[in-house]
């Protein structure tokens, strides 16, 4: 299901947060749709959990501003976190407290949960409420973890690399999970590093980089400008002139007859220059999203 | 492993050192002023010394040759340090046993191949050599502070007493290494550690004046230090006694290796197994969970809990010998004078009060500490930012600390003064009820104020606030000390935090110090919320 056009459910205009040394967030300008699945990607340090903690009230922007349904996160920052569930990275430390004391505790902190509610998310995750936390494995608490932030039925979901320590069931049964939260109409912001888990699931992907937003596109869009990496076999003598001028063409490597290439964005440009040539065979390789992803910073 | 120890181990080598630097300048420098310069002042002050002596026997051994100043530094300095030392032991070992455990270091580093034996043995080794360097520093301050005085206190004795000293702070800390080994986290470590060692302490102070104590002082490390008394004209350095606390903190620690061996990293040595069968799958129905306050409150039941019994054990303690000591004071005559008209003509409630309140006064600075540590300690590790993923304003988690505390800090002042009366009463000490609720009364501001000046730390610099308080803390007690010995203006007597809390059963309520505890308590949230809100969190 694609994004809905609804109201921006998060709405991010110049934020930046600086913490020197060209380390933080700057200029970010990001629209969330409602209904919609955003996949933010970007490697360790590149910006995506100060985001988070911004759209949060956690920190202070040092320029810019962002909203959530309107209201503004500095602000209206009690407001906003009663529409948002949020699951951080990993859980702090909650010592000697039970899984069923740490939901009702937080619970109440959102004036109350339904329980029924909770007994089914954590029967779908397989979650043992009844442990103390520090009996959880790692995967557990971040079992718990997940449950906290959905467990409100909340119109928006913040998700701060949400699966680290997930298995592979758990991981399929959290992707359901916002799947269905999205059908439900709410919408989900996911920061991950997660190639697949984003393929998975997002309508959208947001790339940041060293702070900076470097491309949003609509999954589709991101494969439409995926590189390929292309092999052709001429008849004749390769048309090198022309395979070199033609718009995308990169690392352009010749043996015999077979000229192996990149090519960025659109086919046009090269078909067009080969279109004179006997075309003996050709071969094109599509890179997958995380090949896609790495071109991103490999180009920074 | 024995340079990370040391390193980790920094922080607490040089508040020690500070403080026992100054603890022992100061009283050693202080002698002449307090005791007089010429002999017969001296001797005037040793038989007042001698009088008082028996009414603090439950923190101090009794005064010996007081007329000497190496008599009143193996009395007053030799004799506080230990419980000094021994506190920093205890906290040192729970962060070696359980603390760092927790924060998943321990796994670390026997990950990278290193044995059990050899963490614990690098952590003692390294506690030594850090306790030796704190307790050289100590002894050097002391010597130098008496050089003034001229009265030639002998630098081998000062070097045995530090000796006797250093081994009695190594043995406390292999006990406290054993007992971290079945606690489950580094405070019930420091819990169970503190238990301990100050039943052992008890049990060799209480032998001083009750007869009966003394074949079961043989257990306490305390007794074997209290053997030596190198610096006592006519006294001796004990080098059995002091080699075999050496030997007890090896054994401890060794004990502590083997227990550690045998048990899971990241539980206790006799861990509850979780229930089997049934599987949880609803919230806890607990409703205090889901009240403001009362789910912190909940949160932290048993340190109350442990807070609430020791305080009320130290009030049962207290109020048992308060008797005995008013009639030993009384029978020397030199404070007849006070005694006749303190605590509305009632001496035993005046004077009993007098030392149960401000052995209290300190145990509820150390409990507001605690607390202050238990913010930052939110902070640090993540839990404030999870609490202010609900929506709940910044403000509101400072006004529930503060009232957590309050309801806290009645409780544990409360279940003392309650020990108090009951164990007053029944021991012949007449005290009052409407003083009782007096004191309830102005105890709680002392707590807030304490926690209060901690508050606008903790919301801007988390990591240096317990450091901070525990400044202001040692300071105040350390005021209270060496003002009256230094003879030292009312004003500076004043800067104590504990001064404004007064002696509402000796001498009733100091009005404007309790209205200044309030005003601190009020102004500290206050700017606590304030800083709160503007500050980053998780960053």
């Amino acid at each position: 299901m694609g994004a809905r056009s609804g109201e921006a459910a998060i709405s991010a205009r110049g934020l930046s947060k600086d913490y020197g040394q060209g380390r933080g967030l700057f200029g970010l300008d990001l629209e969330v749709v409602e209904g919609e699945i955003l996949g933010f990607l970007g490697p360790n340090g590149a910006g995506k959990t100060t985001t988070i903690r911004l759209l949060m009230g956690l920190v202070h922007p040092t320029a810019g501003s962002a909203t959530v349904f309107g209201l503004d996160c500095q602000e209206h920052a009690v407001d906003v976190k009663r529409m948002v569930g949020y699951v951080p990275g990993e859980l702090p430390q909650l010592g000697g407290l039970r899984g069923g004391e740490i939901v009702a505790y937080l619970g109440g902190l959102r004036g109350g949960v339904d329980a029924g509610h909770v007994k089914q998310l954590a029967t779908r995750l397989d979650l043992d409420l009844g442990l103390r936390f520090r009996e959880y494995s790692r995967g557990t608490k971040q079992k718990l973890a997940v449950l906290l932030g959905f467990m409100n039925r909340p119109r928006l979901l913040i998700l701060d690399e949400p699966t680290g320590g997930l298995d592979p069931l758990n991981q399929q049964e959290f992707y359901r999970m916002c799947l269905e939260a999205r059908d439900g109409g709410a919408t989900v912001f996911l920061s991950s590093h997660i190639l697949s888990e984003v393929e998975h699931i997002s309508d959208r992907v947001g790339i940041i980089r060293s702070g900076r937003l470097v491309k949003t596109a609509r999954l589709q869009d991101l494969h439409e400008i995926r590189i390929h990496e292309i092999e052709i076999e001429f008849s004749g003598e390769p048309p090198l002139a022309a395979i070199g001028a033609a718009e995308g063409v990169d690392h352009v490597t010749v043996s015999g007859r077979r000229v192996r290439l990149t090519l960025h964005g659109s086919f046009a440009p090269l078909m067009r220059a080969i279109s004179s040539s006997e075309v003996v065979d050709l071969s094109s390789h599509q890179p997958s999203l995380e090949e896609v992803f790495l071109t991103y910073y490999r180009e920074a | 492993m024995l340079r990370i120890s040391l390193r980790l181990q920094r922080v607490g080598l040089i508040a020690m050192t500070a403080f026992g630097v100054f603890y022992g300048l100061i009283q050693a420098a202080a002698y002449t002023r307090a005791a007089g310069a010429s002999a017969a002042e001296r001797l005037l002050f040793a038989h007042q010394m001698e009088q008082l002596g028996p009414s603090l026997s439950y923190l101090l051994p009794l005064p010996v040759h007081v007329e000497t100043l190496s008599g009143y530094l193996q009395w007053r300095v030799f004799g506080a340090l230990p419980l000094i030392f021994g506190f920093w032991s205890l906290l040192s070992a729970a962060g070696a046993g359980r603390g760092n455990e927790d924060q998943g270091l321990v796994e670390l580093w026997l990950s990278a191949g290193l044995a059990r034996w050899r963490y614990v043995a690098a952590r003692f080794g390294s506690f030594v050599l850090v306790a030796l360097a704190a307790t050289t520093a100590t002894a050097l301050a002391i010597y130098l502070g008496s050089l003034p005085g001229g009265s030639g206190v002998n630098p081998l004795g000062i070097a045995e007493a530090t000796l006797a000293l250093l081994a009695v702070t190594v043995a406390c800390y292999g006990l406290a290494l054993v007992a971290a080994q079945v606690a489950p986290t580094r405070a019930s470590a420091a819990g169970a550690a503190g238990v301990l060692l100050g039943l052992l302490f008890l049990l060799n102070s209480s032998s001083r004046a009750v007869a009966a104590m003394r074949p079961l002082v043989i257990a306490s490390p305390f007794h074997y230090y209290d053997l030596s008394t190198p610096l006592q004209p006519g006294g001796s350095f004990d080098l059995l006694s002091t080699l075999g606390l050496f030997g007890a903190g090896v054994a401890f620690t060794i004990l502590a290796g083997l227990l550690m061996g045998r048990r899971d990293i990241g539980s206790p040595l006799l861990a509850v197994r979780p229930r089997s069968g049934r599987v949880e799958s609803l919230p806890s129905t607990n409703p205090l969970l889901r009240l403001p306050i009362l789910a912190p409150l909940y949160g932290m039941r048993y340190a109350l809990l442990a807070w609430s019994v020791g305080c009320a054990l130290e009030a049962v303690f207290m109020a048992s010998i308060g008797h005995s000591m008013v009639t030993l004071v009384q029978g020397g005559g030199a404070f007849a004078g006070y005694l006749r008209v303190a605590g509305h003509g009632d001496p035993y409630a005046a004077i009993t009060g007098f030392f149960w309140y401000g052995t209290l006064e300190i145990l509820l600075a150390v409990f507001a500490i605690t607390q202050v540590a238990r913010w930052t300690a939110d902070d640090n590790e993540g839990r404030l930012e999870l609490i202010l993923s609900a929506p709940i304003s910044r403000a509101r988690v400072v006004a529930e600390r503060a009232a957590t505390l309050l309801l806290a800090g009645a409780i544990i002042v409360g279940v003392s003064c309650l020990g108090f009366y009951a164990a007053a009463h029944s021991n012949g000490v007449n005290v009052r009820w409407g003083d009782i609720v007096v004191t309830w009364l102005v105890l709680v501001p002392l707590v807030m104020a304490f926690a209060a000046i901690g508050a606008p730390l903790a919301s801007r610099l988390p990591r240096s606030t317990v450091i901070f308080l525990t400044t202001v803390a040692f300071g105040s007690y350390l005021v209270d000390e060496v003002a009256p010995l230094l003879r030292l203006p009312d004003w500076a007597l004043k800067i104590s935090v504990f001064s404004f809390a007064g002696h509402p059963l000796a001498s009733g309520v100091y009005w404007t110090g309790l209205w200044i505890l309030v005003s601190i308590s009020v102004a500290g949230f206050g700017l606590g919320a304030i800083l709160m809100q503007r500050r980053e969190v998780g960053a």
